[in-house]
C-alpha cells in the first residue's frame, strides 16, 4: 500500500505544475484576499448595547453593570465597548438608523424567570447586514445564557438540600425568596472583588478578535478547505488516467489484491493533502501570523480528518466515473460549488440563516464551522466535536461508496 | 511430452448480450510458446484478461499451476506476468523507477527488484537509458519496456498481448530474440499477434480464434498443412481461410 502511495507522490513532486498548482497557486489566493480583507478591516472600536426593560433592582441590571465598560482606556486592543441602555425602542432605533451594529436585550421578567426556574429569553438585536456582529453578539448571548443556566442549577440545588434540611419552609414563597438571595449574593460578591462573571470575561475578549484580529484567521482556514478538497478531487483524474493508461489492471495482475490497491491510492492521495496542510498551517504562521486559538490540537485534527474526507472523495469520484475528462470536469464544479456554499470564500455565519442550513449538505461547511469556532470565537476541542463528526461521517459515506463501486465495477 | 502449465476449459464470457468468449479450451505446455490469434473481437484479449485474474469468467475453469484462477487468484498471480496490448507504463518515472515499481508488486524487495531491473533493461537494450523519464522514449522502447515490466519477479507465465504493435524492426527483433531466449531458460508463453510471420516465427502451437470460439489448434505446421502444401503455404493464408475476408472493425 505505502509503495503504491510513495510512486503516487513520487509522480506527483516530478509534475511541477502540479506543485503550483497544489501549494503555489493556493497562497496567491490566500495573499490577495488576506490584503483585501487588510484594507477593510479597521481600527475603530466596536460598541454594543446591553438593554433591559426590567425593573431597578433585578438581575438584568446586575449582569450588565457588570459588563459595562467603566474605562475605555483599559480595554484591550479589539476588546468592544459595551454601554448600558434603559430605552429598548431607542436602541431598536440605532441598528435600523445604521448607528449601533446591535444589542442584546434582556426581557422585563428576568428575575422572576430565573428564580422560577422556567427560562429567560434573551434578545439579539442585530443590522441585518451585520455578519460578524451577529455572531459576536449571538455568542456572547449564548455564553450569558449557558453560565447563568449553570449557575441556576447550582442554586436549585442548594435550595434542594436547604429545604430537605428543614432550613427553609417547602413552600414557594420560601424557595423564590431563597434563590432569589443566592442569586443576589453570588453576584454581589463579584462586583466586590472586583472580577469579571465568568460567563462574561470570556466571549468578550473573543468577540474583540473578530473584528480588528488578522483577515488571515479565517482566510487561512477557508482556502485551505477548499484547495485541499480541489486538489484531492482533481486526483481523482489521475486515478482515473491510472485506470485508461492500463496500470490499474496491470497492478491487478500482480500481487497485489484490490483493496491493497485502493488503500495505496488513498494514501497517496491523503499524504499529499497532509503535506498540503503541513505547508498551509506552518506558512500561515509564519509570514501570515495566523492564531489558531485556544486549542490547536484541535485546528490539527480538525484539518487532518478534512485531508481524510477529500481524498475518500476523490476515490469515490474516480469509482464513479468512466472518463478522465468527465472525472475533471466534476472535481472542478464539485469544489467550485461546494467552496462559497460551505463557507470557504466568506464566514458562514454572515450568510442568512437559510443558507447556513442548505450549507451543511457541504463538508466545507462543518470543516469551516469548527476552524471558526476555534481561531475567531476561542472554542475548545469539545466545542467541535459534532464538526468533527460531521467529517468523519461524510468520510465513512464516500469510503463505503468508492469500496463498493472499487470491488464491483470492471477495470 | 511437458506437462500442461494452463489448462483452461470451457471459458465462457458475456458483456451485457455480447458473447466475448463462449467455450474455450486450450492447454500450454510448460515451456511453451502459444499463439492466440484471431480477427479483431475475436475474443482474445478478453480470454488473456480472464487468464491473467483480471477479469472473472462467468463459467469454466482456468488452471494455472496447479492453482485454480477462481479459488487461488492471489497464488496464480505469484506465477504470472502481464505484457498487455496497451502500454500499461507509468510515463512519468523513469524506466529504472517503472520496473522496480512493478518489482516491488510482485513481492520483490528493492535490492532484487533493482538487479532485475538492471538485467532485463540489458536484455532489452536500455541499460543507457535507465534513468531516462518514460514519457520521453520511443513507441519501440516504450513496447521494450513494456514487455520488460512483464518479466519482473521472474514469472513462469507471461502474457504477451500483441507486444510488437507499431515499432521499427529493429525494437521488434530484439522482442523476438528475447522471447526465444525465455523460451530456452524454460518460460511459458501465451503470445497474441496480428502478424502471422511472427507467430509463424516463435509459436510451439497455435489456436486461432473467431466469435469467441477457438476454430482451430494446432503446430503452424500441421494448419498449413490443412491448406495442402505446408511449405507453400503461409500462416495468413490459413487464417483468411478459416476466418474470411470480411472486415473486422
Amino acid at each position: 500500500m505505502w509503495l503504491i502511495a510513495l510512486k503516487d507522490l513520487r509522480i506527483f513532486v516530478k509534475d511541477r505544475a502540479a506543485l503550483f498548482f497544489f501549494i503555489i497557486f493556493p497562497f496567491m489566493f490566500i495573499l490577495l484576499f488576506y490584503f483585501l480583507n487588510l484594507g477593510a478591516a479597521t481600527d475603530e472600536r466596536l460598541t454594543y448595547y446591553l438593554v433591559t426593560s426590567e425593573a431597578e433592582g433585578g438581575l438584568s441590571h446586575q449582569i450588565i453593570n457588570l459588563m459595562e465598560t467603566k474605562n475605555e482606556s483599559q480595554l484591550k486592543p479589539g476588546e468592544p465597548v459595551f454601554v448600558v441602555e434603559s430605552n429598548f425602542d431607542e436602541a431598536y432605533q440605532k441598528v435600523k438608523d445604521g448607528q449601533l451594529s446591535g444589542f442584546i436585550a434582556f426581557p422585563a421578567d428576568f428575575t422572576e424567570r430565573m428564580t422560577t426556574g422556567s427560562g429567560a429569553q434573551l434578545e439579539v438585536v442585530v443590522d441585518a447586514g451585520a455578519g460578524y456582529d451577529r455572531a459576536a453578539l449571538n455568542g456572547i448571548a449564548a455564553a450569558i445564557a449557558s453560565q447563568v443556566g449553570a449557575e441556576q442549577i447550582v442554586i436549585k440545588a442548594s435550595v434542594s438540600l436547604l429545604v430537605e434540611g428543614g432550613i427553609i419552609p417547602p413552600d414557594e414563597e420560601s424557595i423564590n425568596q431563597a434563590t432569589r438571595q443566592i442569586l443576589a449574593e453570588i453576584t454581589a460578591e463579584q462586583s466586590q472583588t472586583g472580577g469579571e462573571p465568568s460567563f462574561i470575561g470570556f466571549d468578550i475578549e473573543r468577540v474583540g478578535d473578530i473584528e480588528s484580529g488578522n483577515p488571515a484567521d479565517y482566510v487561512i482556514p477557508g482556502y485551505l478547505v477548499m484547495f485541499v478538497f480541489f486538489a484531492a478531487a482533481v486526483t481523482a483524474e489521475a486515478i482515473v488516467r491510472e485506470r485508461q493508461n492500463n496500470t490499474l489492471e496491470r497492478l491487478l495482475a500482480s500481487s497485489v489484491n484490490k483493496s491493497t490497491i485502493l488503500g495505496g491510492v488513498y494514501t497517496g492521495t491523503a499524504v499529499r493533502g497532509l503535506i498540503q496542510i503541513l505547508i498551509f498551517w506552518v506558512a500561515g504562521i509564519l509570514f501570515f501570523k495566523v492564531d489558531l486559538g485556544q486549542s490547536p490540537l484541535a485546528v490539527i485534527i480538525l484539518s487532518i480528518l478534512m485531508v481524510i474526507m477529500s481524498s475518500a472523495f476523490a476515490v469515490m469520484l474516480a469509482t464513479l466515473v468512466r472518463t478522465q475528462r468527465s472525472a475533471g470536469s466534476l472535481a472542478r464544479v464539485t469544489a467550485l460549488i461546494l467552496a462559497p456554499l460551505g463557507g470557504c470564500w466568506w464566514p458562514l455565519f454572515i450568510l442568512p440563516e437559510w443558507l447556513q442550513t442548505v450549507a451543511k449538505i457541504s463538508p466545507h461547511a462543518w470543516a469551516n464551522t469548527g476552524f471558526n469556532k476555534l481561531m475567531l470565537f476561542g472554542a475548545d476541542l469539545g466545542a467541535v466535536v459534532p464538526e468533527m463528526l460531521a467529517l468523519v461521517v461524510f468520510t465513512v459515506i464516500f469510503g463505503a461508496i468508492a469500496i463498493w463501486r472499487f470491488r464491483t465495477s470492471a477495470v | 511430452m511437458a506437462e500442461d502449465f494452463l489448462v483452461a476449459t470451457d471459458l465462457h464470457k458475456s458483456f451485457h448480450d455480447f458473447k466475448a468468449v463462449n467455450g474455450v479450451s486450450f492447454s500450454i505446455a510448460k515451456g511453451e510458446i502459444f499463439g492466440l490469434l484471431g480477427p479483431n473481437g475475436a475474443g482474445k484479449t478478453t480470454t488473456i484478461r480472464m487468464l491473467s485474474t483480471v477479469l472473472e469468467a462467468d463459467s469454466g475453469e482456468i488452471i494455472i499451476g496447479g492453482h485454480s484462477v477462481r479459488k487461488k487468484a492471489e497464488s496464480v498471480r505469484a506465477l504470472i506476468g502481464v505484457c498487455p496490448q496497451e502500454l500499461a507504463l507509468y510515463e512519468d518515472l523513469s524506466a529504472m523507477e517503472n520496473l522496480i515499481f512493478f518489482g516491488r508488486m510482485d513481492g520483490l524487495n528493492t535490492r532484487d527488484a533493482r538487479a532485475q531491473a538492471e538485467e532485463y533493461l540489458k536484455l532489452m537494450g536500455l541499460q543507457d537509458r535507465a534513468k531516462g523519464r518514460v514519457a520521453k522514449f520511443s513507441g519501440g522502447m516504450k513496447r521494450r519496456i513494456n514487455l520488460a515490466i512483464a518479466l519482473m519477479g521472474n514469472p513462469q507465465l507471461v502474457f504477451m498481448d500483441e507486444p510488437t504493435v507499431g515499432i521499427d524492426p529493429q525494437s521488434r527483433n530484439r522482442i523476438y530474440e528475447t522471447i526465444e531466449g525465455l523460451q530456452s531458460k524454460g518460460m511459458t508463453i501465451l503470445y497474441t499477434t496480428h502478424y502471422m510471420e511472427e507467430a509463424d516465427r516463435l509459436c510451439d502451437r497455435i489456436a486461432i480464434m473467431d466469435g469467441g470460439k477457438i476454430i482451430a489448434m494446432d503446430t503452424p505446421r500441421a494448419l498449413k498443412a490443412q491448406l495442402g502444401d505446408s511449405e507453400k503455404a503461409t500462416l495468413e493464408d490459413v487464417f483468411l481461410n478459416l476466418t474470411g475476408r470480411s472486415l473486422r472493425d
